[in-house]
């Protein structure tokens, strides 16, 4: 709840109060903070007895999610475009490529 | 973004492992919550400062949504799917595909909600799946259809994997490839909240 508030705040922030040219200056800071975070998931990581012999099957494990969720999106979003977006040949218009 | 996000993750496993003490290694971590919270107020300023895009999504109407319902629904369902195979709970598969592509949020915030682990499959898989974009756009450009190469982008489509929609599709494709991306990028936050809470 917190964090969708926070999102939230920020985002009505960004629409009428954040000025365009500090967007630069914004992205920026969320690199900083993105690194702080990953930084402090290692340090929990490596701070774990046997994390160094889990890590082969992390690898395997987020190679089959990896591969489920592009499947999983292009498995909805083909037909549905192909339906609603593709235009097709013969009626007066074109395909796009 | 891809070189400091490995090179602090190296650093802190680094660090955990040899140079902090127990207690030192919780302090630290007791640092994360607070930076995510700055993080998403942070992240909530780049969506709703995105003032051209809510324009486009007006003028297409409902149709602009049909791609990023499809990334969301496909991605999350496969989390599902995949979490008993993983040795997963299905909430934290879920919230690692519900990152979208956003790998260095994905690890962080899925690190923070469902534990160090859970945090780095995160990370990994959205890394592989924007680097796995790559070289699946101008394939399924050719063999599916423009519009589907913005799926496996999911919320990178605005940005990093961009250049290569304007390279290999055309101005409308890559009008649907930037909203797509924005719109799962306010997104993924939201999901991987949603389901590390709930599930």
């Amino acid at each position: 709840m917190t964090i969708l508030i926070l999102m939230c705040a920020g985002a009505a922030v960004g629409l009428w109060l954040f000025p365009a040219r500090w967007q630069k200056g914004n992205a920026k800071v969320q690199a900083g903070l993105t690194a702080v975070l990953i930084f402090c998931m290692g340090v929990s990581l490596g701070a774990r007895p046997g994390f160094f012999e889990e890590l082969a099957s992390l690898g395997l494990k987020s190679l089959v999610l990896c591969g489920a969720s592009i499947l999983g999106s292009v498995a909805l979003v083909y037909p549905l475009t192909q339906r609603f977006l593709v235009k097709r040949p013969g009626k007066g218009r074109e395909e796009k490529k | 973004m891809i070189l400091i996000a490995a090179v602090s993750l190296v650093l802190g496993v680094a660090c955990g492992r040899w140079l902090f003490s127990p207690e030192a290694a919780q302090a630290v971590e007791c640092l994360s919550e607070p930076a995510l919270w700055l993080l998403m107020f942070s992240v909530g300023i780049s969506v709703g400062g995105s003032r051209e895009i809510f324009h486009k999504i007006r003028q297409y109407h409902v149709k602009v949504l049909l791609i990023p319902a499809g990334v969301v629904v496909g991605s999350c369902l496969a989390g599902a799917l995949c979490a008993r195979l993983c040795g997963l709970p299905l909430g934290a598969a879920m919230a690692v595909t519900g990152g979208l592509g956003w790998y260095s949020l994905a690890g962080a915030m899925v690190g923070e909600l469902a534990g160090p682990e859970a945090g780095s499959v995160a990370f990994l898989s959205n890394l592989m799946r924007e680097m796995a974009s790559f070289a699946l756009i101008p394939l399924l450009v050719k063999h599916l259809n423009p519009y589907t190469a913005i799926a496996p982008a999911a919320a990178t489509s605005e940005d990093t994997t961009l250049p290569m929609m304007i390279k290999y599709t055309s101005g409308d494709v890559v009008l649907m490839s930037v909203v797509n991306g924005v719109i799962c990028s306010a997104a993924a936050p939201l999901l991987m909240n949603l389901f590390c809470r709930l599930l």
